[in-house]
């Protein structure tokens, strides 16, 4: 090993130790937005209040969102039907928004829309109890199938490091969403989900690395193991991370206010799963003890010849 | 180099090629549907079916050139007139239009169709359904009639007391209902203790109700206002459970489910070209119960119904087992082809039904369809009906079945809805609308703009990077795609929406990422000193197991989300498992094809590295 070669082994485990650290404040800032503001749900957890109504002419929907986000003080969801003459609006349901149907008559001298008035009334929420019970108990199963998949695989605490990895990544994401009070909808469910696959596939790459390492140059310490190993795997991450990157921020750029909250949470959370795969996965299990010559001795355990 | 293949090995591949060909030519031709849109056509049919179709295409030609709506095609034959349009949007006005028309003479009806060519038609070849948000759908809005399930309930109640009565000899002069949320309970005096006891029974099963004495000649049970408000919610909640599983038995995966108000439900089924046949399966309140013959014909509460011959039959009035005692239901065959339903009960079903056909060996059962539907004048009306009645053959356990059922398709309704559990309450439909995209078509047109600005970048930037090898994993990359969206049309429930477009952001993202970790080991095994055919054997060799290990996980994820989530989540895990099959196909196995291609003609230069071919 050159000279070069071990200052940049040594820059490489302090900016780990750091970045693991700084991860683990990120992830307390994170917890306390979570429990201090909360998550703002969206209309899809929430229900609220849906007003129908019709207009004579038919307006596109591009239009009538306008309208509406300029006379209502809250976001709401927009819904057309029969070619743009019948809509209905969901509100959420607290004290700053507008009920019933009686403010249609002011939207309708604003807009200078004739509008008659269906049924204003309440709704329930889109998502059962039964999802957001399902849902958790499908998180923890997942994490615990793929914990002892990894276990099987690699090395408890390899596997120990990717889920920390995952959890670091989706509670930063659900931070951001409690610190920047972005409504928490659906769609962005499914892209924490997404989240999910991605980082998991990231630190796996790595763990896969350092077990390649481990069991080629055992005489080698653990440290300087993870670092090549992340060293090797470097222009895959930045490669893989920078084009998905690259396609949710054209989708943040280009496609508009109603995909923003979506490419937000996507976004977020792969950059924060490519910092998480460099500075958290292959940092844990160092922490946790991991020895470079574990391969070698499962080997001479299982081989023991007489 | 003396590249010396062994001659199987040589074979394999070529069988391997094939393969891959055949396979990626099923997938082109799945997704190729997607390529043409959906075209609405509206349909004239002469009312009075007597007279031969007398409107003319070019009377209707005439008519809508003069309101300046232009349309694809007219066709007529002798029974009916097909109008296909042009644009979607005209639709509702080209109706309005005809219907004051021609509104008297004909009806009027509208179909989508996909404008593919017949032959992808014929081979069973269809688009990608689209989600709510991306293409609208079906409303629909249900009455819920929680007071008639109130007033079930307590009927039922009744007919329980009384029975318990005779059971105990204990006479009552009168068991009356006077309103929907109480009984009246009526005996001679000095019978007060006896029916105190009696009460102290029913009380244990039904603690929810109050007993208040009038006198010693009078005892009113009654359920509280609370306990009114606690049973329609939970009547709703039971309700509304039903309809998500029920949409779910439609294979229907992306559809919103809401309670709208006190009594109704509100459901938006996406791309739903045939309401009516949703409607039925959503609208049916269909139970089923299996009744014992009534031994005494004047015992309290029997039920008189008539069979399909016309025979009277007299039954108990509590039934043996009702609908909700099912846990699954699916319909078959008997050995001489005849269609019925298999039941499997559960734990408390399976008891009932075990210790009564214990007794009743050689004795009738008679199966019982009811269903709820609501007449001219708004009334909801309970119409039964007799399936069958078949004589108990042997002490019957948890699993049986029912036979005798007129046709497979009714067979396979039944075991649908029985599956999806009854319904407690009856349910109306009382509004039914089609809705336009939640997004709105800018939105929609923006996002994929967006998705292709993204992946043109990526594409760009792997060909600047990997130069030849760039070029496969781009056309890897491509078929990915393809292949994603030909397995997409060929699922009945793969719905696309905008968490679906998640999964596939995240798909490319991988089959990228599969992309990158071959080409690197490729790098890196070149960087040791080995030669160009064997760095690319060994580089996709040993990627493989990363690649593997990576997507299992991920796979598994997918697999627990779909089984256990709902609606959305369910969506996007379909996609995720489709995308992670779909890339692992395409970037190891058509990417490596490619690369064998491609090496033969250029061995020198690969990956951007000049490497002198010892």
């Amino acid at each position: 090993m050159s000279y070069l070669e071990i200052e940049q082994s040594e820059f490489l485990t302090k900016f780990r130790l750091i970045s693991f650290y700084l991860a683990v404040v990120f992830v307390l800032i994170s917890l306390i937005g979570i429990f201090s503001n909360g998550i703002n749900l969206g209309l899809d957890f929430t229900g609220g209040y849906l007003t129908e109504f019709t207009t004579q002419q038919s307006v596109t929907q591009g239009k009538m969102e306008a309208l509406l986000a300029s006379y209502l003080p809250e976001s709401f969801k927009l819904t057309s039907a029969e070619n743009g003459t019948y809509w209905s609006v969901q509100q959420a349901d607290n004290s700053i928004s507008f009920k019933g149907n009686t403010w249609l008559t002011g939207f309708s001298q604003l807009s200078g829309l004739t509008i008659t008035p269906q049924d204003a009334i309440y709704i329930g929420s889109q998502v059962g109890e039964e999802l957001i019970n399902q849902g958790g108990l499908a998180l923890l199963t997942s994490i615990i199938v793929i914990l002892l998949y990894l276990s099987f695989r690699f090395e408890w605490r390899l596997a120990t490091g990717s889920v920390v990895a995952l959890f670091h990544d989706v509670v930063i994401v659900l931070g951001v969403f409690a610190w920047f009070d972005i409504p928490f909808d659906l769609t962005i469910l499914a892209s924490l989900l997404a989240i999910i696959g991605y980082s998991l596939n990231d630190s796996i790459i790595v763990g896969d690395k350092v077990r390649d390492l481990m069991k080629r140059n055992s005489e080698k310490d653990i440290d300087s193991i993870i670092n090549s190993a992340i060293k090797a795997t470097i222009v895959r991450t930045l490669i893989t991370s920078g084009t998905t990157l690259a396609t949710i921020l054209s989708i943040w750029l280009f496609a508009g206010e109603s995909l923003a909250g979506f490419s937000i949470a996507l976004f977020c959370g792969v950059f924060v799963g490519t910092f998480s795969s460099i500075a958290i996965s292959a940092t844990v299990p160092q922490l946790m003890g991991l020895s470079a010559d574990l391969y070698v001795k499962r080997e001479q355990e299982v081989c023991q010849l007489p | 180099m003396m590249n010396s293949p062994t001659s199987p090995h040589v074979k394999n591949a070529k069988w391997q090629n094939i393969v891959i060909i055949f396979i990626l030519l099923f997938m082109c031709i799945s997704a190729l549907p997607n390529l043409y849109s959906d075209k609405v056509k509206l349909h004239l049919v002469e009312n009075n079916h007597t007279q031969i179709n007398t409107v003319s295409p070019q009377d209707i030609n005439a008519l809508l050139a003069q309101h300046k709506f232009s349309v694809d095609e007219i066709k007529t034959s002798n029974i009916s007139t097909e109008i296909t349009l042009n644009n979607k949007t005209d639709q509702n006005a080209i109706e309005r239009l005809l219907r004051q028309t021609y509104g008297n003479d004909y009806s009027i009806g509208s179909t989508i169709e996909n404008s593919s060519p017949d032959w992808l038609k014929s081979l069973g070849g269809e688009p990608i359904k689209l989600g709510l948000d991306l293409s609208g759908g079906v409303l629909f809005v249900l009455n819920v009639d929680t007071e008639h399930a109130l007033s079930d309930r307590l009927k039922s109640i009744a007919l329980e007391i009384r029975t318990l009565a005779i059971e105990k000899r204990i006479r009552l002069s009168k068991v009356s209902q006077p309103d929907n949320h109480s009984i009246e309970i009526n005996f001679s005096p000095g019978k007060l203790d006896e029916v105190k006891l009696l009460l102290a029974n029913i009380k244990k099963s039904y603690p929810e109700l109050i007993k208040t004495e009038q006198d010693n000649t009078q005892v009113i049970l009654s359920y509280s206002t609370q306990e009114q408000a606690k049973f329609r919610q939970e009547t709703m909640k039971q309700t509304l459970k039903t309809m998500r599983g029920r949409i779910e038995e439609l294979g229907i995966t992306e559809a919103v489910t809401q309670k709208q108000g006190k009594n109704n439900i509100r459901i938006e089924l996406p791309g739903v070209h045939d309401p009516e046949e949703a409607k039925r399966i959503i609208g049916a309140t269909a139970s089923l119960d299996f009744y014992q013959l009534a031994e005494n014909l004047r015992d309290a509460g029997v039920i008189h119904l008539r069979d399909d011959n016309g025979r009277k039959l007299v039954m108990n009035g509590q039934a043996v087992l009702s609908g909700s005692n099912i846990k699954n239901a699916r319909a078959g065959q008997d050995e001489m082809g005849s269609p019925l339903v298999n039941l499997t009960l559960d734990s408390v079903g399976g008891k009932k039904m075990s210790s009564f056909s214990k007794k009743n060996i050689g004795k009738p059962m008679v199966t019982v369809f009811s269903e709820f539907y609501r007449n001219a004048n708004d009334e909801v009306i309970k119409k039964s009906k007799v399936i069958n009645v078949a004589t108990i053959q042997q002490h019957l356990g948890s699993q049986f079945s029912i036979t005798n059922m007129s046709s497979s398709k009714d067979a396979q309704e039944l075991a649908l809805l029985l599956r999806a559990g009854s319904l407690t309450a009856p349910v109306t439909i009382v509004k039914q609308r089609s809705i336009e995209a939640t997004l709105g078509v800018d939105n929609i047109d923006n996002g994929i703009k967006a998705l292709t600005i993204g992946i043109t970048i990526t594409l760009i930037f792997m060909a600047l990077w990997y130069r030849t090898l760039g070029l496969i994993a781009n056309i890897a990359l491509a078929l990915n795609l393809v292949s994603l969206l030909g397995l997409m049309s060929l699922l009945p429930g793969a719905v696309l929406t905008l968490p679906g477009i998640a999964g596939l952001v995240l798909t490319v993202g991988m089959a990228v990422d599969t992309n990158v970790l071959i080409f690197e080991r490729i790098k890196e095994e070149l960087k040791r000193g080995k030669r160009v055919i064997s760095s690319i054997e060994s580089g996709y060799k040993s990627a493989f197991s990363t690649i593997l290990d990576a997507n299992i996980t991920t796979m598994i994820t997918g697999i627990i989300l779909y089984s256990i989530g709902y609606g959305p989540v369910k969506g996007f895990a379909l996609i995720l498992c489709l995308g992670i099959l779909t890339s692992m196909f395409t970037g190891v196995f058509v990417s490596k094809a490619l690369t064998n291609l491609a090496v033969r003609d250029n061995k020198a230069q690969i990956l951007s590295i000049k490497v002198g071919d010892k």
